[in-house]
């Protein structure tokens, strides 16, 4: 299963904002135990906190209406998927435990900030909607290879897997809108 | 026999009005159906759905997060942000092309046939 993982982020490589998604493959790639549901919790909650970090820095940045506007929408969806998972962990009295995937994240979220607040104009667009692509390509594969298999709790399991189809379709708009402004 | 006869006679004013009362009833009633359209999965379930003209279309988000329905292209009519549990309807007069104006990749048709 790691080997799957690493081998479908190792298709992100090209762009120098990749390579803090790529170690984030690594990251997954190396994870050998199994996590448990305060840990699996964690990376959720983490992996959601990333992507709306990205999407401040770009309201803040951008003046493009198509980043503009998939920016917000990241903002709200995660927040919500965010809201849902404090809900149940409190619910099932879960604490969220860091872990060495969820702080690997966290770390290569510092560079991908770092690399898009580097950035201005058509450039910064172009960084962002590239990493919303690949960053959501890899939170896909995680919470399906990882997050699902490794909860053990039902109600935890069956959360991230109504998770799948919001960020599925989060991947089919940044493709829209990466389209739109890169012509790829 | 006779007495019969005698009380059909008697009952010749009463056709006209058995007639008119026929002819002025009220032509047949048209019931329009009500339907469902849920907004789960990121999706528009059904995505394509055949009403009559004058049908009512119902969206409920069972969504985790929050959507809207949007007519394409020229975004006539909306229902504004639907958060998750909301619904909202709309009375279908004309087919009509429609999308989440948030979830630009949500699309979904109205056919009135």
């Amino acid at each position: 299963m790691s080997m799957k993982i690493f081998n479908s982020f190792a298709k992100l490589t090209g762009a120098s904002i990749v390579c803090s998604v790529v170690m984030t493959t690594h990251a997954f790639a190396q994870k050998s135990t199994k996590l448990t549901d305060p840990e699996v919790a964690s990376v959720a909650v983490v992996a959601n906190q990333i992507d709306i970090s990205y999407a401040e820095i770009a309201k803040a940045k951008s003046k493009n209406d198509d980043i503009l506007q998939f920016a917000q929408t990241m903002a709200n969806d995660h927040k919500a998927v965010i809201d849902q998972a404090v809900a149940l962990v409190k619910k099932l009295g879960v604490t969220p435990k860091d872990n060495d995937l969820s702080k690997k994240l966290l770390a290569g979220a510092e560079k991908t900030k770092k690399t898009l607040n580097s950035k201005s104009g058509d450039a910064f667009n172009k960084a962002y909607i590239d990493n919303e692509v690949s960053y959501h390509k890899a939170v896909i594969s995680t919470v399906e290879n990882v997050l699902i298999p490794d909860a053990e709790n039902k109600e935890l399991k069956d959360l991230l897997q109504n998770v799948v189809p919001t960020l599925k379709a989060h991947l089919e708009h940044a493709e829209m809108v990466q389209k739109k402004i890169t012509g790829k | 026999m006779n007495n019969m006869i005698f009380l059909l006679r008697k009952m010749y004013w009463l056709l006209p009005v058995i007639f008119f009362t026929n002819c002025s009833s009220s032509p047949e009633k048209i019931t329009h159906k009500v339907y469902t359209i849920e907004i789960k999965q990121m999706q528009f379930q059904p995505a394509e759905l055949t009403v009559e003209k004058g049908d009512t279309v119902i969206w409920i988000n069972k969504d985790l997060v929050a959507h809207d329905v949007t007519e394409l292209p020229d975004k006539s009519w909306s229902s504004s942000v639907l958060d998750p549990n909301k619904s909202w309807s709309l009375v279908v007069l004309q087919s009509a092309d429609y999308f989440c104006s948030i979830h630009q990749v949500m699309k979904g048709k109205i056919i009135v046939q």
